[in-house]
């Protein structure tokens, strides 16, 4: 009996020990929290840099998908967690100003971004700029036969050797078929052409993968030859995980994606968040990312000789596809719901 | 069902029953009174879009067609098994009973992970059996609605073994010998005799697999490939925009599930037999006649041992291994510590941990003190509500955990006193709250379970020699109440822990829990962290049933 009181008493107590805790955990820091896709690698990265020049900021964050980041914010909108919002393709962010979900800030290197890289408004501005590309097994794939260009992808040696992720949940896809589909619609007038295009894509295509990490799994050992990514997440699965993929940027011309930055409306920490915003875009910022991270600066007004070799042989190959923004910003949500249910396995 | 003695309620305790019928309207019904409430927000708008979306129809039929197929299968493994160990005896039993429960303890997202590494195309099973069998192309593919069949065969068949179990653990020889005296064979006494009078358990059982197919979150998210599910579609629909028709699509899957509710209850009602006990006792467990069997049925028990551990031991391996070494080989070919060196020396691990285990605790106390004084009133107790309140601690059974979350995202979201709304979204008690409902129904049929053992009329031969409510309550009732307490204690305690399909929904910064840090794991290219971490969370689980175990016994 008493054994089972002084258990009790020691569960009770490794409880309330557990809760309190959960309960403090700080030392008078202001504490911002940022959500974003670009991985634990950059975003350790930005923070230890940002909090060593404001040291009484600290700085948390949450990596999750763009897609998600967005749905987050908006059912948080009446209890916003987040303060800052760092990294997604700028419809996304577009999308968020538009319902309000976003404040307005004017960072000093404003007039150093192009003006199709940040909102008219102000809501949001473009950090980086994210080539999607096409990448493949190395081992497995020689270079001499890997696809070079959209087209090689249609080739009967690549049936059912293609892996994507999932367009419902990856701005990165929907950017290439938005794409696609505009292409379509500059060259012939209509998405006709683009929509035979998807379907083809789509017969040769062995999974759609909900989960990105399986998608690098299934690239990794060879369950499948060819994917379609952008270019800083490849490029970080070979160099850091080793797992054996290259890319090759599409000869005809790639979505070159407006990765942004916003504060988010009903912050506790404007000050902060801005000052975050500001942090990101500066200079000395923009090459630790180009340099370590594989990000290419949105900003046109950093010297070419100042950034790494690969950026400059990058900003030569990459010829970036001229979009119609406004065309893509009025049909992509309606062309990705046919899509779904018109083109996705067969129809 | 023992009939419930007519004792009339005093004041307080009428109160209390309606507190408790209070709280759980709020916490169990409201949120999806909720969502129903959305899906008509347009009139019949949504429903339209949803009717008219062809995406929607095949996820629907999906979803009904797998879980049909689930129970199937579930019911292929649970009952045969079930069988073999309480009635046959032979080398291996007790190891394979061992284990028998244990994919009940593999947490949703780790046992899916372990499935890739072991069955996908390049797992260490598959690549086995294709070099095993010279082929160029991998024997098989982990993907699509078989994969996701295979997967809750696996994990769901152990409802089925457990009931199954439990039935065959209280039956009575007496009716079986009576019919083989009177010349019924083996199979007829099977058909006509055994199988009717385990049909409650069974189709109780079967209701529980179906409803955890039905509502399968994971599965079909990992190795889906692109198939329509009602409970990937919801998260689709969500993350397209389309709130309102999310909401409709929720409903539906509800609507499906408490179908399916009514549906099984009926069968289980029909085929109830009360037998009069008349001590022929269980029957003996026998060796097996025939030599060959004898033979066989060894190394059977032996692989099926194997089949049940092999995903755990697939984490523990992977937890050990290499990060990207791993590509072409059938095993991870370089072994290391780093995973588990990575996560002592990050200062964010500890978190989660902390996180998930504070809220499991918060919420399987929550239930504890609820779900206890639920089924007393249930069980030993009338009253006007008695069938409300049974009827609302059931509830949760019925509504899938993506439908609990979204019911919750949509309800919690603003403060609103007149409409009983407080804001708990972006705070850390949302999740305690998510746990607590999805415990709600475990913890309470278990307690109702044991507490329909004790005998009633202990509780007024108490009274009669004068102990007060207070003193029944703990000599009598609680003791009664105490083996089904823990049992249902610890499963809620085990689901909570690894708890990801609300989770992933719900969770804030602040609260973020193991599931999810390990899906962050993953995105960040780790999977040998990711392995590491879930490892741990399987000792969690070890240590939860440990405790209890250790309860149940003092």
């Amino acid at each position: 009996m008493i054994a089972a009181r002084a258990r009790a008493v020691a569960w009770s107590g490794a409880t309330v020990g557990v809760l309190v805790l959960a309960a403090c955990a700080h030392d008078g820091r202001t504490t911002i929290l940022v959500y974003s896709p670009h991985g634990k690698e950059l975003l350790q990265d930005v923070a230890t840099r940002f909090e060593r020049a404001y040291p009484h900021v600290h700085v948390e964050w949450e990596d999750m998908p763009s897609q998600t980041v967005l749905d987050r914010v908006r059912a948080e909108a009446p209890n916003p967690q987040a303060d800052i919002w760092f990294g997604a393709p700028s419809d996304l962010f577009a999308r968020a100003a538009r319902d309000g979900l976003l404040d307005p800030f004017t960072p000093s290197w404003a007039a150093e971004v192009p003006p199709e890289a940040h909102d008219s408004a102000e809501r949001w501005y473009g950090t980086y700029l994210t080539p999607e590309v096409i990448g493949y097994n190395s081992q497995l794939v020689p270079d001499s036969v890997a696809p070079k260009d959209w087209d090689d992808l249609l080739l009967p040696r690549w049936r059912q050797k293609i892996i994507l992720r999932d367009p419902v949940e990856s701005g990165s896809m929907k950017e290439v078929f938005g794409a696609i589909l505009a292409r379509s619609v500059a060259a012939t007038g209509s998405t006709a052409a683009g929509w035979q295009w998807l379907r083809r894509l789509d017969k040769s295509t062995k999974e759609y993968a909900f989960q990105p990490t399986v998608l690098y799994q299934k690239l990794g050992r060879g369950e499948a030859l060819v994917t379609i990514y952008n270019m800083p997440d490849l490029a970080t699965l070979e160099q850091r995980v080793h797992i054996p993929v290259k890319f090759a940027i599409p000869t005809s011309g790639t979505p070159l994606v407006v990765d942004a930055i916003a504060v988010v409306h009903g912050t506790h920490h404007v000050a902060e968040a801005q000052w975050f915003e500001e942090f990101v875009g500066t200079p000395a910022m923009l090459l630790v990312a180009a340099r370590d991270h594989l990000r290419i600066p949105a900003r046109i007004d950093l010297a070419d000789d100042s950034l790494p070799g690969w950026i400059r042989m990058a900003r030569r190959q990459i010829r970036p596809l001229p979009i119609d923004r406004a065309l893509l910003a009025d049909s992509l949500d309606s062309w990705m719901q046919y899509w779904d249910a018109h083109v996705r396995r067969g129809g | 069902m023992a009939p419930a003695p007519a004792r009339r309620l005093a004041v307080s305790t009428r109160l209390a029953a309606w507190a408790l019928i209070l709280v759980l309207l709020w916490s169990v019904a409201y949120p999806n009174a909720a969502v129903v409430a959305g899906s008509f927000a347009h009139g019949l708008g949504y429903w339209r879009a949803f009717i008219e979306s062809p995406a929607d129809r095949e996820a629907l039929w999906t979803s009904v067609w797998i879980s049909v197929v689930s129970v199937v299968a579930a019911c292929a493994i649970g009952v045969p098994l079930a069988f073999l160990l309480a009635r046959r005896e032979f080398p291996g039993r007790r190891a394979l009973r061992a284990v028998a429960t244990l994919p009940a303890a593999l947490p949703p997202l780790v046992g899916v992970v372990a499935f890739i590494f072991l069955y996908g195309e390049s797992g260490v099973i598959t690549r086995a059996v294709q070099a095993v069998l010279h082929r160029e192309t991998p024997p098989w593919s982990l993907s699509g609605a078989w994969a996701i069949i295979f997967v809750h065969a696996y994990t769901l068949y152990v409802y089925v073994f457990l009931f199954i179990s439990a039935g065959l653990e209280n039956y009575d020889s007496a009716l079986d010998e009576a019919a083989a005296g009177l010349g019924a064979g083996r199979v007829r006494r099977l058909v006509r005799i055994t199988l009717p009078l385990l049909m409650p358990a069974l189709a109780a059982a079967m209701l529980l697999v179906f409803m955890a197919s039905l509502g399968s979150f994971t599965a079909p998210y990992i190795f889906g490939g692109g198939l329509r599910v009602l409970a990937t579609q919801i998260v689709t629909t969500r993350l397209n925009g389309a709130v309102g028709v999310s909401y409709v699509e929720t409903t539906v899957l509800a609507l499906s599930a408490v179908v399916a509710l009514v549906l099984f209850r009926w069968l289980e009602r029909r085929r109830q037999y009360v037998l009069p006990s008349k001590g022929g006792g269980r029957p003996a467990r026998r060796r097996f006649r025939s030599p060959a069997l004898r033979l066989a049925v060894a190394p059977l028990a032996a692989a099926i041992v194997l089949v049940l551990v092999l995903p755990h031991l697939m984490v523990i391996l992977v937890a050990f291994a290499r990060d990207g070494a791993w590509t072409t080989q059938i095993l991870p070919p370089v072994y290391t510590l780093d995973n588990f060196r990575r996560l002592a020396t990050d200062p964010a691990f500890l978190s989660p941990v902390r996180n998930s285990v504070a809220m499991t605790l918060l919420a399987t106390t929550a239930n504890v003190i609820v779900c206890t004084a639920v089924a007393i009133l249930i069980v030993l107790r009338r009253f006007a509500g008695r069938g409300l309140l049974a009827a609302l601690a059931a509830l949760p059974w019925a509504v899938p955990a993506t439908a609990i979350a979204i019911g919750l995202a949509s309800t919690f979201n603003r403060t609103d006193l007149p409409t009983a709304r407080i804001l708990l979204i972006g705070t850390f008690w949302i999740l305690p709250l998510a746990y607590f409902i999805r415990g709600v129904p475990l913890v309470t049929s278990a307690v109702e379970s044991s507490l329909r053992q004790m005998d009633a009329s202990l509780e007024d031969a108490a009274r009669g020699l004068g102990a007060n409510a207070w003193l029944v309550l703990r000599r009598v009732i609680l003791p009664a109440a105490r083996p089904g307490l823990v049992a249902g204690a610890t499963l809620a305690a085990i689901t909570a822990v690894g708890e990801f399909v609300a989770s992933v929904v719900l969770y804030t910064h602040a609260n973020r829990p193991i599931s999810i840090d390990i899906l962050a794991q993953m995105r960040d290219f780790a999977f040998g962290s990711a392995a590491a971490e879930s490892t741990l969370l399987i000792a969690i689980v070890f240590l939860f049933t440990l405790a209890a175990r250790e309860r149940a016994r003092a």
